[in-house]
């Protein structure tokens, strides 16, 4: 090889250049880029980047061998105080690496745009889902399936799904690695991913465009299951609607006050043990009625005036090392006063010592 | 002098004193306005900062003496008779003033450009401490936001951009023979406007509610959302335009009128070119950046309606009007550093450049088509569909013009004589990272896979292998090559070579691996991610602290050899443009006299070819003994 | 500390300079077009993209948002509007003529004109801020108040610097200023004026006639 370069650059560089090629696309091959494929979108993208890389690694390739050449086989000697060849140019070389990086990212170009046609192609009788980001979770429902509201998405294997996708606060991004497609939520719009799941299994929504403190931590988890789980998901989920306002009306207010705090998102920012969350963007709830009742009297408030207040003006008063603006201020429209004194009762009676 | 006199005239103690008078304003604007109208409290923190951060940036360049000659003029006043006072420094302490030498301002450029990448490489030490693990262990997530914000913000608008003004300032005029910049005092102001900004933004920190944290793309409705620090961005970026627009202005006005005689569009070197197509994007672009801020302030502290939507605003007009600049604005702050390795190529490899008009009219097809791309940021943002296949198109075409760039250095490479100096080694340097990072962008363009990639790690890596491994390692090439020019003494080769395969090596063991968990699903600007992304974490962060300490040898070698380096020759790499042709550091005024342009400026290997000749009746150059080692430059007479 | 001094101070190290050199050498003037020319016609530029940036702004509310122009209910005086477009325009008449008298070394006709051209510039402003006082809708009532108010309110604000650059030039113009050789004071500000009369015109048409 050594002698070949010296003796016969370009040939020299051509096969050196081509072992390194052959070398280099079966290792940009072999790596596993993506994480698995849970829908039918996946496959192709994961083709399509693989021809990119099979693209790409010549042009890398060669620029490297040129360059590595070159120092190697035209490096001066100490002293060496001549000058090169005074080459100005060369049309036929220029014109050749005009057309052919032309060439190829023409043909890349259109291939792209044929498998962006492909994932964005109509749907035949999709399951529609609303999603609906907000400072700092997704809310998912399902028009079509008796109006179920959920903070987890399900999703039946092998059916195509339409997801419209809003937002109540700032842009946010749904995005599901594993079905490769994500899209902003964005103010004012109803942006649209369409897609089949393909693979049983548990993934999460991670939300991709910055949106605030929580950006990192907001996620949900998707669940992709069989048709039959999915239709018995569902009949549950309507149960469970209807019982909980049954149990508001009939009592149970703890459960209804359970849901409502993870429906409505509270745990996105504030750890409840109760509720099983544990976020720490806003004060912690687990000390709440200690707190209600200092506060309160601050403000000359009785405790469940003070919570509720904290929850429909959060900027009334601000707990000690935190912000205004970051709680959203739009409760007293997203929840009925019913509600809110669910909530509220809620909140109190689960933490401090009175725990139930 | 007494104080009094010292306060009335330009300088620090004035600047230092118009700070309490711009607040005092400031406070006495709000408390008018809004008894005026009736508001409650008469005191508004919010909007006397507002109000503080327009003033006291230009209470602070009024103070300092950026205007002074100007309001003597436009008050029909007499005005100081051109004694070149503010021309040239004598002394260190003359850096801390008003100058108008187009040298004094390149090295008060590079200077404060550096000390505020040395802040946002701090800052970006945080960051990666923060991620080494998974969890939050050093900075609550509103800094995390604050930090990456701030830190992208400064390497952009306070590093990137202008220190390429700076060098540029430096070598531009003796490049194309003129004696200085066409607007000196204008000059001056693109400078002093500069570290305002950027106190600005530093300062952010200390903002109630944190530093400004939507990133560095502000992106609204967020931006209009945010606590009071998002002002100082909004606000700091008009300075940091504003500087960069006026410089470009410069820029092109010198290089239209003040090339010396013989001087061809087809003989100034190939930085001159670089320069000028660079400074057409900054007038034509940067205004719609002033613009997206402007719109932004207005909503937070007027409470318009441009990003509304339940009063008719529209969210994603934001993005089109920032990417309008923010697209060109990466090429602000590559075309630069093209500009510098075909200076640097074809002068350490002995060879003419390659294909110089090719060069040339590369960068004028890289800024028209750069125009024309700028809604490949926003393919996942739900703007117009029919918008993303033709903006997917020309982006990728943009490989054209940039390839006819790479081949043509490869091809100047080819069969020259090539001195692997540390210039050189940082123009190799980058011209393999660079490859690497615009091949990961016309990844970004195919559409199926930026909806997966875009907002991960992948775009992190693709910004630092364009920016580090791109834009930074032409300004680390630049620097050494003009360092002899700039300071008359020449850098340590050895710690300069050393410099160099650290930042290389741990340049990609850091930016690297940041594809793979792009790829895989990390998303970027968050403070914590899932355990599956740990160990790659862990090592990129560990890497990226070896790679910020590589900067030490940089900056020992830089300040040690400025002070007692070996005295540098003219032209210690035989070169044939004009800045080379006199002594080092260049003469005050640059040149007795104007030289006259007889060819090209690269014929190297041509017999007897000459750049430039100066009048016969003195040498420009008297070689001297020390230094750099190179032979005496071959033009003189 | 001294010797670090010296090497920032850039001392001239072997080519020794010659002290009593009293300024830089004449540059060689490698174009007609004249730099201070050149350099306001490049800020023009970026001016226009400028408004170029307000202009997306208020095509992003009225065509992709294709909300009713003006909002329903307001009404924009476009007649009142109209006279103001005429004063400004014919502000660049009396400019010219200003202009020309520096030429012709007539100052009656210098001072006159600038005097004359500040004074319609004024009452345009005048008159633009009395539109606002009684148009009946505020920039924060809805995203049509706030580009109209942004729009014309940008360009106000180039009406104010030009006015400032004309008040320049008016006092030096009395203080006995500008000679038919050297009157770029007047030529200067006087090309700025132009823009801003001709890019309201642009504004009047899209916002107020359109
Ligand atoms: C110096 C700065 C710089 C430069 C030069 C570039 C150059 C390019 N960039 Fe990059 N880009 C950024 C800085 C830069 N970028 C930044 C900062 C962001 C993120 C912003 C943010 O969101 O914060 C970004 C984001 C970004 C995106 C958006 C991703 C997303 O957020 O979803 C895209 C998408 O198209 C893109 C594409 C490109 C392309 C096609 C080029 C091309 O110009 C590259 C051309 C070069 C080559 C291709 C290599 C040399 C050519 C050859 C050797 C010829 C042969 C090659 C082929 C045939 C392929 N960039
Ligand atoms: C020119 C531009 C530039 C430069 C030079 C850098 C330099 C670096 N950047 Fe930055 N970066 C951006 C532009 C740049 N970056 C942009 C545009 C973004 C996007 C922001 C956004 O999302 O809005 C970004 C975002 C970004 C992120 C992603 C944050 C997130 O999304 O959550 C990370 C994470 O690792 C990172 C790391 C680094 C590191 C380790 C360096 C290092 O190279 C820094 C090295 C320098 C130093 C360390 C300073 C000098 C050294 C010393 C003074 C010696 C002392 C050193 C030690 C004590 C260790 N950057
Ligand atoms: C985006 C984050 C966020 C969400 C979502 C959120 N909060 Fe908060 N919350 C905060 C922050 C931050 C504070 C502290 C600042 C303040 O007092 O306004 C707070 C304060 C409170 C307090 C006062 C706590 C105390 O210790 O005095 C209560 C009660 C509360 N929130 C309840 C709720 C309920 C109920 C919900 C859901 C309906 C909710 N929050 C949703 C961020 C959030
Ligand atoms: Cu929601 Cu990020
Ligand atoms: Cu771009």
């Amino acid at each position: 090889m050594g002698r070949l370069l010296r003796k016969r650059p370009a040939l020299g560089m051509a096969l050196l250049s081509g072992v390194s090629t052959a070398v280099g696309i079966v290792i940009v091959l072999a790596i596993d880029w993506f994480p698995v494929q849970a829908s039918t979108a996946s496959p192709q993208i994961d083709t399509l980047w693989d021809v990119l890389m099979i693209a790409s690694v010549p042009v890398f390739v060669l620029v490297m061998a040129v360059a590595l050449y070159s120092v190697f086989a035209f490096r001066a000697e100490p002293g060496d105080l001549s000058d090169g060849e005074p080459i100005h140019g060369n049309t036929r070389l220029e014109v050749i690496w005009v057309t052919i990086p032309f060439i190829m990212v023409s043909a890349l170009a259109v291939y792209g745009w044929i498998v962006l046609d492909d994932i964005e192609a109509k749907q035949t009788d999709p399951l529609i889902v609303n999603v609906t980001g907000q400072q700092f979770a997704w809310r998912f429902d399902y028009p079509d399936e008796g109006k179920v509201k959920s903070t987890e998405l399900v999703l039946p294997e092998d059916r195509d799904v339409e997801f419209r996708v809003n937002t109540d606060d700032v842009l946010h991004d749904f995005w599901v690695p594993e079905f490769r497609l994500k899209t902003d939520a964005v103010p004012g719009l109803t942006t649209k991913i369409r897609l089949k799941p393909s693979r049983i299994g548990e993934y999460d929504v991670v939300c991709a465009e910055l949106c605030g403190l929580g950006h990192a931590t907001m996620r949900s988890a998707v669940r992709v299951v069989t048709p039959e789980d999915f239709d018995a998901w569902i009949a549950k989920e309507q149960q469970s609607e209807t019982d909980g306002g049954a149990a508001a009306a009939g009592g149970d207010e703890a459960a209804a006050g359970k849901q409502l705090f993870t429906e409505t998102g509270c745990n996105a920012c504030h750890t409840l043990a109760d509720a099983e969350s544990a976020s720490a963007i806003g004060p912690g709830l687990d000390e709440l009625s200690a707190d209600a009742e200092k506060y309160g009297e601050q403000n000359d408030q009785s405790p469940e005036e003070y919570v509720k207040t904290s929850i429909t003006e959060p900027d009334a008063f601000l707990v000690p090392d935190f912000n205004a603006g970051i709680m959203p201020a739009d409760y007293a429209e997203q929840l009925s006063p019913e509600e809110l004194d669910t909530l509220v009762k809620y909140l109190l009676s689960v933490s401090g010592e009175e725990k139930p | 002098m007494t104080l009094g006199a010292k306060l009335r005239g330009p300088g620090w103690y004035r600047a230092a004193l118009s700070q309490p008078i711009s607040l005092a304003f400031s406070v006495g604007l709000v408390a008018a306005v809004r008894a005026l109208y009736g508001y409650d409290p008469v005191l508004d923190g919010n909007a006397i900062t507002t109000v503080a951060l327009i003033t006291m940036p230009i209470g602070f360049i009024v103070g300092i003496g950026c205007f002074d000659y100007w309001f003597r003029w436009a008050s029909g006043a007499p005005t100081v008779p051109e004694d070149h006072s503010g021309h040239g420094a004598k002394t260190w302490r003359d850096y801390f003033k008003v100058n108008t030498d187009h040298k004094v301002i390149g090295i008060q450029y590079i200077v404060t450009t550096f000390i505020f990448f040395i802040l946002g490489g701090l800052m970006a030490m945080v960051i990666r401490a923060e991620l080494a693990q998974p969890g939050t262990q050093f900075v609550d997530p509103n800094t995390y936001n604050g930090l990456f914000s701030v830190h992208a913000s400064l390497m952009i608008f306070l590093f990137i951009i202008p220190v390429f003004a700076g060098i540029a300032n430096y070598v531009i005029p003796l490049m194309i023979g003129a004696p200085d910049m066409a607007f000196p005092r204008l000059n001056a102001l693109s400078f002093w406007m500069l570290p305002t900004a950027g106190v600005m933004m530093v300062a952010s920190f200390f903002a109630d509610g944190g530093a400004f944290a939507t990133g560095w793309t502000a992106y609204a409705p967020i931006s209009t959302e945010t606590p009071i620090g998002q002002q100082f961005f909004t606000i700091g970026v008009q300075f940091a335009g504003a500087s960069s627009i006026a410089t470009a202005l410069n820029f092109l006005v010198t290089i239209i009128t003040m090339r010396a005689p013989g001087m061809t569009f087809w003989r100034m070197p190939l930085l001159v070119w670089a320069n000028f197509t660079t400074s057409l994007l900054v007038v034509i672009a940067t205004p719609f950046i002033a613009g997206s801020q402007f719109f932004v302030l207005l909503d937070r502290s007027l409470g318009t309606h441009f990003f509304d939507p339940a009063a008719g605003g529209d969210v994603l007009m934001y993005q089109h009007v920032f990417w309008f600049y923010s697209h060109p604005a990466v090429y602000i702050m590559m075309l630069p550093g093209f500009g510098i390795v075909s200076e640097i190529v074809s002068t350490h490899a002995r060879k003419p450049v390659f294909g110089y008009r090719m060069m040339a009219f590369s960068l004028v097809a890289i800024v028209i088509l750069g125009f024309t791309v700028w809604a490949h940021h926003m393919f996942v943002s739900g703007m117009f569909d029919w918008m993303r296949v033709p903006m997917m198109i020309t982006t990728m075409l943009i490989a054209v013009p940039t390839g006819i760039k790479i081949f043509s250095w490869l091809a100047t490479l080819w069969k020259g004589v090539i001195h692997l100096t540390t210039p050189m080694l940082f123009a190799l340097g980058f011209i393999t990272m660079f490859t690497l990072g615009g091949i990961s962008g016309i990844i970004l363009a195919v559409i199926p896979v930026v909806i997966h990639v875009s907002d991960t790690y992948f775009i992190v890596a693709h910004i630092h292998y364009v920016l580090f491994g791109g834009s930074v390692f032409t300004i680390f090439a630049g620097l050494y090559h003009w360092f002899p020019k700039m300071t008359g003494r020449m850098y340590d080769e050895k710690l300069g070579k050393l410099h160099f395969w650290l930042s290389f090596v741990f340049f990609n063991l850091t930016f690297g691996p940041m594809h793979f968990v792009g790829v895989d699903g990390m998303p970027r600007r968050v403070a914590d991610y899932a355990d599956q992304f740990a160990t790659w974490n862990a090592v990129i962060s560990v890497s990226s602290f070896i790679f910020g300490l590589s900067f030490l040898v940089f900056l020992y070698n830089m300040i040690t050899s400025w002070r007692q380096g070996p005295r540098a020759v003219a032209n210690p790499w035989r070169a044939h443009s004009i800045e080379w042709q006199v002594s080092s550091p260049p003469p005050i005024f640059n040149f007795d006299e104007i030289p006259t342009v007889v060819g090209g400026p690269y014929e190297y290997g041509v017999p007897g070819a000459v750049h430039a000749v100066f009048g016969d009746k003195k040498a420009p150059v008297k070689p001297a003994p020390a230094g750099g080692g190179g032979a005496p430059p071959p033009t003189t007479e | 500390m001294e010797s670090g001094a010296a090497a920032l101070g850039g001392v001239p190290t072997e080519h020794e300079h010659h002290h009593e050199h009293h300024g830089p050498p004449e540059a060689n003037q490698s174009s007609r077009v004249e730099a201070q020319f050149l350099g306001m016609l490049l800020f023009i530029i970026s001016e226009v993209m400028l408004f170029g940036a307000f202009f997306t702004a208020y095509f992003f509310v009225r065509v992709v948002g294709d909300a009713s122009w003006p909002a329903e209910g307001d009404h924009l005086p476009v007649a009142i509007a109209g006279v103001n477009t005429a004063i400004l325009i014919s502000s660049s008449f009396t400019m010219h003529w200003a202009l020309e008298g520096a030429r012709n070394e007539n100052r009656a006709a210098l001072r006159v004109g600038l005097l004359t051209t500040a004074l319609l510039g004024l009452t345009f402003l005048i008159i633009q801020i009395n539109e606002y006082v009684h148009i009946g809708f505020a920039p924060a009532d809805h995203a049509q108040g706030t580009i109209f108010y942004g729009l014309t309110g940008l360009h106000g604000a180039h009406v104010f610097v030009g006015l400032t650059l004309l008040t320049f030039a008016t006092i030096r113009a009395f203080r006995g200023h500008f000679t038919a050789k050297e009157h770029r004071g007047v030529e200067v500000p006087g090309i700025y004026w132009h823009f801003v009369d001709v890019m309201w015109i642009v504004v009047y048409a899209t916002i107020y006639i359109l």
